[in-house]
């Protein structure tokens, strides 16, 4: 029993690390912007937190504090422009952040280590400092989603001009989500330095923009449930069926495209309405 | 006591005139109607009030602040909502969470607490869930605070959408063809709301097609033609006025 948890713990390690990340990613989808940069605000907090214990040889708890803010930082920097943009347009731009990153990561050979990436980081945090990141993270999407700001973000997603006409200020309400999508990402990927020996730049790219939208979009996007459903399933899926793991990528692309064809709001969300339906029908039926 | 008031307003889109000269003001505790035929830039008029088309002439002032360059969130703070001509409602949220976002603009927990949802944050919603229901009673919709907005027949989404504007408490609220599409009996229901928010000393905006309901509700009368106004005064004088009559009916029925 013992070697059958112990053997499975590496996936659950990958399971909270993940979280964080699909958070990172669904945090700006509710607040009404397609922002698809979470994979290199990530890399960021990743590298600063890498950097700060490589090269400096500092405490692991400044690394991954670093990591949040600089993470936190780029994150309302790129806020800036992007408010000016809508859409798709802001789904084109995060893109190309998400390639400058790289780019840059590249070419900065002595701080970043280049195409090598990033060696020899101590492993400093285990499947518990994990947990409670993940959970922490967790309660504060959970708080944001019951409060003000959840309110707020939704009206944004849905209508900006009844959101204006209440009184919402849309550009620092997203610039918030923003913040927090960053400072999340850059405390997981801090937290991915810290826990995997090394760190390789192209871990940061394209491919991890297309698995943490995947988690939201396939758990769903307008409840906590969403990403927490979407990251287990997709982490899950490939071990189950060996043969699939192989062609994970692929597996992702027919998932996405079912999904989005016939469960448009995501499991996690569709499961909700029906269950809310559900229950105002058994009301309405006790009534009459 | 405060008022609305515009001054000179124009609004010009490249070459067209869609607004000239416009001079208008709506006191506290009264309603004041603008009328016109289709395409005399009534919508205009509000989303310029409202922050939501920027104004190339004029000035928009409430009591002696000028509002006409704010943007639309701050006009909002500054104590004016409106409805909207084709109804916006939030579809995929309840009718109680459609209400409750009116609120925000009295939302007072700071950021902090709402992220970390601190108990100041949490008993303000749970405060501000308690003051929506006794909303959404006044408006007789308690029993559909539930309910997929979306869902509600079109006189009761009115309504929703009323609420919610009412929600922010605002001190003048305008109303864009309120009653489109409504029959009597809900379109009288609606009157009674309107008449008791001037009672309770808010000004308001009544912007219809519907020149008998006008005539009922307002006490005063603008009317709007190809973005200039062409006539003002009570109902009576107005519905009288040969220029409004032509203006609605054409030149040829005016002998």
């Amino acid at each position: 029993m013992n070697g059958l948890v112990a053997g499975y713990l590496p996936l659950f390690d990958i399971y909270l690390i993940h979280l964080g990340l699909a958070f990172s990613q669904y945090i700006v989808l509710r607040a009404g912007v397609f922002s698809l940069a979470t994979a290199a605000f990530a890399g960021i907090g990743a590298y600063t937190a890498g950097i700060f214990a490589v090269n400096l040889g500092l405490h692991p708890a400044l690394g991954l504090l670093a990591g949040t803010l600089t993470g936190m930082a780029a994150a309302i920097f790129l806020s800036v422009p992007l408010a000016r943009l809508r859409g798709v347009y802001q789904a084109i731009a995060t893109v190309a952040f998400i390639q400058i990153c790289l780019s840059l990561n590249i070419y900065s050979e002595n701080l970043t280590g280049g195409a090598m990436g990033l060696n020899n980081i101590p492993k400093t945090v285990g499947t518990g400092t994990l947990f409670l990141f993940a959970a922490l993270a967790t309660y504060l999407i959970w708080g944001i989603e019951r409060g003000r700001l959840g309110r707020a973000f939704n009206t944004i997603r849905q209508d900006e001009a009844v959101a204006a006409s209440l009184g919402i200020n849309i550009t620092r309400h997203q610039m918030l989500a923003f913040a927090i999508s960053g400072a999340l990402a850059g405390l997981f990927g801090g937290l991915e330095a810290y826990h995997s020996y090394a760190l390789d730049p192209n871990q940061f790219g394209f491919h991890l923009l297309i698995t943490t939208l995947s988690y939201v979009i396939l758990g769903g996007r307008n409840s906590v449930v969403g990403p927490l459903i979407g990251t287990a399933i997709l982490i899950i899926l490939p071990e189950i069926a060996r043969p699939l793991a192989e062609n994970r990528m692929v597996i992702y692309g027919i998932m996405l495209i079912v999904v989005i064809n016939y469960l448009p709001k995501g499991i996690a969300d569709t499961a909700i309405d029906a269950i809310r339906a559900r229950r105002l029908k058994a009301r309405g039926d006790a009534k009459s | 006591m405060s008022t609305l008031k515009l001054t000179n307003l124009s609004k010009r889109f490249g070459g067209v005139v869609a607004s000239d000269d416009v001079n208008l003001s709506v006191p506290a505790g009264k309603i004041i109607g603008l009328i016109g035929p289709n395409g005399a830039g009534k919508t205009t008029i509000v989303n310029m009030i409202t922050g939501m088309l920027p104004v190339s002439g004029g000035h928009i002032h409430v009591g002696d602040t000028d509002i006409t360059h704010a943007p639309a969130h701050e006009i909002s703070r500054a104590g004016l909502a409106r409805t909207f001509q084709n109804i916006r409602l939030l579809g995929e949220a309840t009718v109680l969470e459609n209400v409750m976002i009116g609120f925000h603009r009295h939302e007072t927990s700071s950021t902090l607490a709402a992220l970390l949802s601190l108990p100041a944050a949490s008993s303000e919603t749970a405060a501000l869930k308690g003051r929506t229901l006794a909303l959404l009673a006044e408006f007789d919709l308690q029993d559909f605070a539930d309910y997929p907005a979306s869902g509600l027949s079109y006189g009761h989404q009115r309504k929703v959408e009323m609420a919610r504007a009412m929600a922010a408490e605002p001190d003048f609220v305008l109303l864009d063809e309120p009653i489109a599409g409504m029959n009597d009996v809900e379109s009288d229901a609606l009157a009674e709301i309107f008449q008791r928010l001037a009672a309770n000393g808010k000004g308001v905006l009544l912007i219809e097609h519907n020149v008998r309901f006008v005539a009922k509700m307002c006490s005063y009368v603008y009317v709007l033609d190809g973005g200039r106004l062409i006539s003002e005064g009570t109902p009576d004088d107005v519905l009288k006025d040969p220029t409004v009559i032509s203006a609605y009916l054409g030149d040829q029925h005016h002998a």
